[in-house]
């Protein structure tokens, strides 16, 4: 069964029936699972639903639809404060893939070494999640709940990401490291969100790590130690091997875990470095 | 379960029946006969079968057909209108950017996509100034492009290829 429907209404109407077990949009994830086995899902596309397309804003809150592709996001005008969700959909794949990928897919198909989830873990951003029984928001730290698995119901489909607003001074990066340049599977990534007052002093600050853990993890030690801190050059030194407690990395093809723990701790200087000298300049 | 759909590919409209799950790199091949699009490792990396989707770069072996009834394509085969070959495909040869060919009909779709881009202003990875216009330097071309691969190496002409037909 393949179905394409164009209302909310008729895709929820499907799920409540338990038909479709497969929601697909960009199927940037879809296809590579899949090569060379037989196709035997049923398929709910949701590509041709008006409404669950576009960014703006709804109740002081950035609103980005289900089906809202990489492209969109990189080419949107955003707050500042989105920069590491921007740099992130700059960097995905290569541009096709850009082209084609859906940030909510990137949240629903929960690989650890998911791009979109450190960004939005840093933005505090909230999904949510439609049924025929009604309409919940979860925050993504609750969602994302290991490798491969989200908090979404069968009969849920995701119709949005929420980001709240963040203050005006608000800034925040991307990084992450592969085996090369393009069109790898991430080793290690790094969001990071600093609102700092005019003088420096860091009133808030949200750092997320990826590919280190089952899923994206926030750092709230090293968070706790910047509080306060003033974010100036040489902020990157404050980043020290216990304030990385929370990730439990492994050994792969891709590299061990101490080798993704230490490139996590520098890429997490860096990020912060980057943010410093930003302000400065 | 089968599916009726249109597409418009390289200007004429098609019309097609096709299982549901025929991706839209079989259908042009298999179904239209269009082989200009490369099935190299169908499953997104390469970008063999890069082609026009409504005009963006879209990587054929990544979706189904059926998702894109209406659809506009354009393949590298139609981009010579009329028998004349589009300015880049013209670059292609005069800088030699192949060796064996097989990527290149996706790389030529992939940089007359990445041109327009550029001339709208979409900032890549690269783009240091995003509020300006992009000036195609060879770090913007080579990250723009890096969605196609080519295993004989023909990337130093490839990118010589893409400036001269960028400029």
């Amino acid at each position: 069964m393949y179905l394409r429907p164009s209302m909310v209404e008729e895709a929820l109407a499907a799920l409540a029936e338990g038909g479709p077990t497969t929601i697909l949009a960009g199927g940037t994830d879809y296809y590579p699972a899949r090569v060379g086995r037989p196709l035997t899902e049923d398929i709910l596309d949701i590509t041709a639903i008006a409404a669950l397309r576009g960014i703006g804003e709804r109740d002081g809150a950035l609103r980005i639809g289900a089906a809202v592709r990489w492209t969109e996001i990189a080419e949107a005008a955003l707050p500042p404060s989105l920069r590491c969700l921007q740099l992130a959909a700059r960097e995905i794949g290569g541009r096709q893939i850009q082209n084609a990928g859906t940030l909510a897919g990137n949240l629903c198909n929960a690989s650890p070494a998911a791009d979109g989830v450190p960004c939005l873990l840093a933005l505090d951003a909230e999904v949510e999640l439609a049924s025929a029984r009604g309409t919940r928001r979860l925050p993504v730290a609750e969602f994302v709940r290991g490798n491969r698995r989200t908090a979404r119901r069968p009969d849920e489909l995701m119709t949005a990401i929420i980001v709240p607003r963040c203050a005006e001074a608000a800034r925040s990066t991307f990084l992450k490291l592969g085996a090369r340049r393009y069109l790898v599977i991430s080793i290690v990534m790094v969001a990071a969100l600093i609102e700092a007052a005019p003088d420096g002093a860091i009133a808030a600050a949200r750092i997320a790590v990826g590919a280190c853990s089952a899923a994206a993890q926030r750092l709230p030690l090293l968070e706790a130690v910047l509080r306060g801190r003033r974010l100036a050059s040489g902020i990157g030194c404050l980043v020290a091997a216990e304030h990385l407690g929370e990730l439990a990395p492994i050994d792969d093809v891709r590299g061990t875990a101490a080798y993704r723990r230490e490139a996590a701790r520098r890429l997490v200087a860096r990020a912060l470095d980057e943010l410093a000298a930003e302000a400065a300049a | 379960m089968e599916a009726r759909i249109t597409l418009q590919v390289d200007g004429e409209r098609r019309a097609l029946t096709l299982d549901t799950r025929t991706t839209l790199l079989d259908a042009l091949r298999d179904h239209l006969g269009v082989m200009s699009p490369k099935k190299g490792c169908d499953h997104g990396q390469c970008g063999a079968c890069t082609v026009l989707l409504d005009g963006r770069r879209a990587t054929t072996c990544l979706s189904f057909a059926v998702a894109h009834d209406g659809a506009a394509i354009t393949t590298a085969q139609g981009l010579a209108a009329n028998g004349a070959l589009h300015p880049v495909q013209r670059a292609f040869i005069a800088h030699d950017g192949l060796q064996c060919g097989y990527c290149t009909p996706g790389q030529i779709c992939s940089a007359v996509g990445m041109i327009e881009e550029a001339r709208a202003g979409h900032p890549s990875h690269v783009t240091k100034d995003l509020t300006g216009p992009v000036a195609l330097t060879d770090d913007e071309i080579r990250e723009r492009m890096s969605g196609n691969l080519c295993r004989c190496g023909a990337y130093v002409n490839i990118l010589a290829a893409i400036r001269e037909a960028a400029s």
